[in-house]
């Protein structure tokens, strides 16, 4: 419960330190660059996710989880 | 004049929202792309010092991938996705005390394992003025696995795009038979089923740059324990806690994008991890990018993992010594170039892997054996049209 507290402070706390710069939509164009979309390569993390998944006890993140396998 | 200005700035903000990715709003993708990705992983053998007799040989993993991603009308896309891996080699079995005091692996049959899995997937997504909603279903089988799968997700966007709230729940039902089971005295068939949500908030800071934050949960129930290990019990029921963190940042005098990612987890058999990774997306010109790539990854170990297994045990008590449960820190690093000529996309991607309890940031009272290191190459092409 500590660490599930400590982790719920950093996101309150990241949440804060977010400045809200008014950047209008002809302003983007950098942020609409292939290598800077949040999963340029899908089948290189869906990949990665699979290996790790195999190797590794964690998993999770910023989607919600799909099928497993006899790998883990 | 002043009409024609707004006009312009009208059609500017137009375009600049249907550019994909741009301002977070979504818009349905204006082409096909079909992406076929080929890939090997290779463990390497282990050490001698840890498997006293027999074959030192690991798995060798193929991997192919397969996704077409296609519009449909004016405001869906679907997309399909299909994977066929095929594995050969061996796995730890169990692990006994060596000669020396310190703990060996023996590894299962002598002549290997070969396994393949084949999956097949598929989904779609409605656009809407200011959000998007998707689900997909799936079916992976293996010779001894089976898993069906369904998830929903959407998104919104407020203030001006800036800010995106998305969420997300899934679900899947898995059938385990081990094979040999009679012969090895293995369960027979068993199920497990895993319920999963998330909810993630994506925030514009500046012209060059976001971050994303994003919390979920997984709740697993039925048959957690691994069938091929000689003495593997584990709970039946399993919360899992995540909290990823990514931030994106454009360095124009550079030319190139960086990607910083970072992640929290806990699980109630007692495992937390700390997961960084960072890459370097350097254009080379109009056409190429080089992308290194670094990983670092620690966990703690499960309450009930043991280097040693204990034969006196009750297997009405919780162990196991799968060194997946072990505390261990893992690096990994690699490059991943890239050749875009329009239409057509090429990837080519190298990583080593290495796992090892002297990189862990978690306190080791227990060194695991058969920590994997190995290497991964592929190729990836993509196609649009």
């Amino acid at each position: 419960m500590k660490q599930l507290r400590t982790a719920l402070l950093l996101l309150t706390c990241s949440l804060i330190l977010i400045s809200c710069a008014d950047v209008r939509a002809w302003e983007r164009g950098y942020l609409a660059r292939d290598e800077m979309t949040w999963d340029p390569d899908p089948l290189e993390s869906a990949l990665n996710d699979h290996i790790f998944f195999s190797k590794e006890a964690s998993s999770g993140g910023n989607s919600a989880a799909g099928g497993g396998c006899g790998c883990n | 004049m002043k009409n024609s200005a707004s006009a312009n700035i009208i059609a500017l903000s137009s375009t600049a929202l249907a550019l994909p990715g741009i301002a977070l709003a979504d818009a349905p993708p204006t082409q096909s792309t079909v992406s076929y990705k080929l890939s090997n992983y290779q463990e390497d053998d282990l050490p001698r010092s840890e498997l006293p007799f027999g074959k030192l040989e690991r798995y060798d993993i193929d991997v192919q991938q397969f996704q077409l991603v296609a519009p449909m009308g004016r405001n869906m896309s679907v997309h399909v996705d299909a994977n066929y891996e095929s594995l050969s080699g061996a796995s730890p079995w169990f692990t006994t005390l060596g000669l020396d005091g310190k703990p060996v692996v023996n590894l299962s049959g002598a002549s290997g394992i070969s396994d393949n899995r084949s999956e097949l997937s598929a989904g779609t997504r409605y656009y809407l003025d200011n959000g998007s909603f998707a689900g997909n279903i799936g079916y992976s089988e293996e010779n001894d696995y089976r898993a069906v799968y369904f998830g929903l997700n959407g998104e919104r966007h407020y203030n001006n795009d800036l800010t995106t709230l998305a969420g997300g729940f899934s679900y899947s039902s898995d059938d385990i038979f081990p094979t040999d089971a009679a012969l090895f005295n293995r369960v027979r068939e068993e199920d497990k089923q895993s319920s999963s949500v998330f909810v993630s908030l994506t925030q514009i800071i500046n012209q060059v740059s976001s971050f994303q934050t994003a919390l979920s949960f997984t709740e697993q129930s039925g048959f957690l324990s691994d069938p091929y290990k000689l003495r593997d019990v584990r709970p039946e029921d399993k919360t899992q806690i995540a909290w990823s963190n990514s931030y994106r940042r454009f360095f124009v005098a550079a030319n190139a994008a960086m990607h910083v990612n970072y992640r929290f987890y806990h699980d109630d058999f007692g495992i937390s991890s700390h997961t960084g990774d960072f890459s370097w997306h350097q254009n080379l010109g109009r056409q190429f990018e080089i992308v290194p790539q670094l990983r670092y990854y620690s966990q703690s170990a499960a309450d009930f993992f043991s280097n040693v297994d204990n034969f006196l045990n009750p297997l009405s008590e919780y162990q196991s010594s799968d060194y997946r449960l072990s505390a261990f820190g893992a690096v990994s690093g690699g490059f991943s170039l890239i050749a875009d000529m329009g239409s057509w996309k090429a990837t080519l991607t190298a990583e080593r892997y290495l796992a090892n309890d002297k990189y862990s940031a978690y306190d080791v009272s227990q060194p695991s054996t058969a920590l994997v290191k190995y290497n991964r190459l592929s190729l990836g092409v993509d196609f649009s049209f």
